[in-house]
């Protein structure tokens, strides 16, 4: 695959992503929805007036420095709200021409379809990436406006917001292996059933107790969702093996591209 | 004599117990339109599916431009154009768009890109909805727009699968045009369609495909015509005679999914 060609197609990927309906609704759906959800689940924690179940499910959030725990609670929900986004993104990108038969355009091109393929792993990566970082920028500027006079220990908020930041980067880094799910199975909605199960099994997984070296479930655990037990359990090997997946799946990815036959 | 861009030797294949291609054989020279006709199901378009490398053959050769399609050089890709089915064609991207898109992966470079998007739109007649989004395109804009796309790059081998079957009048002529155009050039066409009368215009050999084999050549306007017609008999007429006998001589006339019948 030769430079020029990886330069075209990222060029191509870049403007479709751009157009793509699930990619902009994606985005919106992490910056306003992740920061609202965090400064929210902290303000109804500490209200008076919440109801005793809301209250006793939301208690970890009830004291402490309040920047900081708008960060905590956006480093948890970020985690795994990146990769339900990315995954319905890369389910449209990877999934719609292979379900409508498009795909079969893309054969016998001067540029590759590996190189196609790889193009479209780094502008998915890089548009989620920014949407990320945009999440965490907002959550922060959310939690300046909310928490004027309320005092703030802004090292300890820096570092949650360090750490919502690694957290959605992981997510989306998770996401990638569905663009494989999408290539074998040329199914948008089968992609998203698999991100669906992969979501339920992460949850069966931690309740069982071996979620630190689960890919899925380390990210959430690490930024605190388990309890500060389980956060304390994670730690960089367990990241690193969950940094991991999203490179591997870029080479599944690409190399599924390169050998795709019968379309 | 020059070596033919488009080739398809002996080449068989089959989708589980149904046989799609059974040792068919066609060649495309140079400057040489052929048609490609045939009923449903005929084969056609596993043919062209394997010229484009997006099915791989149970057995026999297939080439383009001296190479095995699955895997063409890049350099060798770049002067290839083809429709087989969904066009290279994005909903969300404007009509102009689509068509620098299509150039960047055809390998021209970014400003050539521009330029040749534009021209080919004035030139397929796509220039009043250049900024219209490909899915607000009518179904025969739709299909001028594939076209364009595989073409705009001026291949040396093309491949079209029923360029026009949804394309008025205009769109046919604007879309013959083309054709006779690249030919001109020395760009290899096949053609698959069921427009008789149609290829009889364009082509200069068409192939009769039935039941995954070449049963013979129809003279496309025999007698200096253009409408197809020889000695009284219209190509219509003569297309079904030929099916007729190859069903009557393999013995499939009576097999349910093979039975064959013209206008009385």
């Amino acid at each position: 695959m030769s430079a020029a060609a990886l330069a075209a197609a990222l060029r191509i990927e870049g403007l479709r992503l751009r157009r793509s309906p699930v990619a902009v609704l994606a985005a919106v759906l992490l910056t306003a929805l992740v920061p609202s959800a965090s400064v929210g689940a902290v303000a109804l924690a500490r209200s008076p007036h919440a109801a005793a179940p809301t209250a006793a499910k939301l208690a970890p959030y009830a004291a402490g420095d309040l920047a900081a725990t708008h960060l905590t609670v956006c480093a948890q929900v970020l985690g795994v709200a990146a990769l339900v986004a990315g995954g319905f993104v890369v389910a449209s990108v990877f999934g719609r021409e292979l379900e409508t038969g498009t795909a079969g355009a893309l054969f016998a091109l001067a540029t590759p379809r590996a190189a196609i393929a790889l193009a479209r792993c780094v502008v998915v990566v890089l548009w989620l990436a920014a949407c990320v970082v945009l999440t965490v920028l907002l959550t922060v500027a959310v939690s300046a406006v909310v928490a004027t006079g309320g005092g703030s220990g802004a090292s300890g908020a820096w570092r949650e917001a360090g750490r919502a930041v690694v957290s959605g980067l992981l997510g989306v880094g998770l996401a990638l292996p569905f663009g494989a799910v999408a290539t074998v199975t040329r199914s948008r909605l089968a992609t998203v059933g698999a991100l669906l199960g992969v979501v339920a099994l992460t949850q069966v997984v931690v309740l069982l107790g071996g979620g630190a070296w689960f890919p899925y479930a380390a990210p959430s655990l690490w930024a605190g969702l388990g309890g500060p037990a389980a956060a304390a359990a994670v730690g960089v090997p367990h990241l690193l093996l969950s940094a991991t997946v999203g490179p591997a799946a870029v080479v599944v990815v690409v190399a599924a591209w390169h050998r795709l036959t019968d379309v | 004599m020059t070596a033919p861009a488009l080739v398809l030797d002996g080449v068989t294949h089959a989708f589980g117990d149904r046989v799609a291609l059974d040792g068919f054989t066609l060649t495309v020279a140079p400057g040489q339109v052929t048609a490609l006709v045939g009923l449903n199901g005929a084969g056609k378009t596993t043919a062209l599916r394997a010229l484009t490398g997006r099915l791989r053959p149970g057995g026999g050769t297939v080439r383009v431009l001296g190479h095995e399609p699955s895997r063409l050089p890049p350099a060798v890709a770049a002067r290839f154009g083809h429709v087989v089915g969904a066009p290279l064609v994005q909903p969300e991207l404007t009509v102009v768009e689509n068509l620098w898109c299509a150039a960047l992966l055809h390998g021209l470079r970014r400003r050539r890109a521009a330029e040749a998007a534009h021209d080919t739109a004035e030139r397929l007649g796509l220039a009043p909805w250049c900024d219209a989004r490909a899915r607000a395109l009518s179904a025969g804009n739709h299909q001028r727009l594939g076209i364009a796309c595989a073409t705009l790059h001026r291949p040396a081998a093309l491949v079209l699968d029923e360029p026009t079957s949804a394309l008025d009048p205009q769109g046919v002529v604007v879309v013959r045009g083309l054709v006779r155009d690249l030919a001109a050039e020395g760009t290899a066409v096949l053609v698959s369609s069921h427009h008789l009368d149609e290829v009889a215009r364009v082509a200069g050999e068409v192939v009769v495909l039935h039941a995954g084999r070449d049963v013979g050549r129809l003279e496309p306007g025999g007698d200096g015509t253009t409408d197809g017609t020889t000695g009284g008999t219209s190509i219509e007429q003569r297309f079904f005679a030929m099916v007729l006998e190859a069903d009557t001589s393999s013995g499939t006339g009576d097999r349910p999914g093979t039975r064959t019948g013209g206008p009385a």
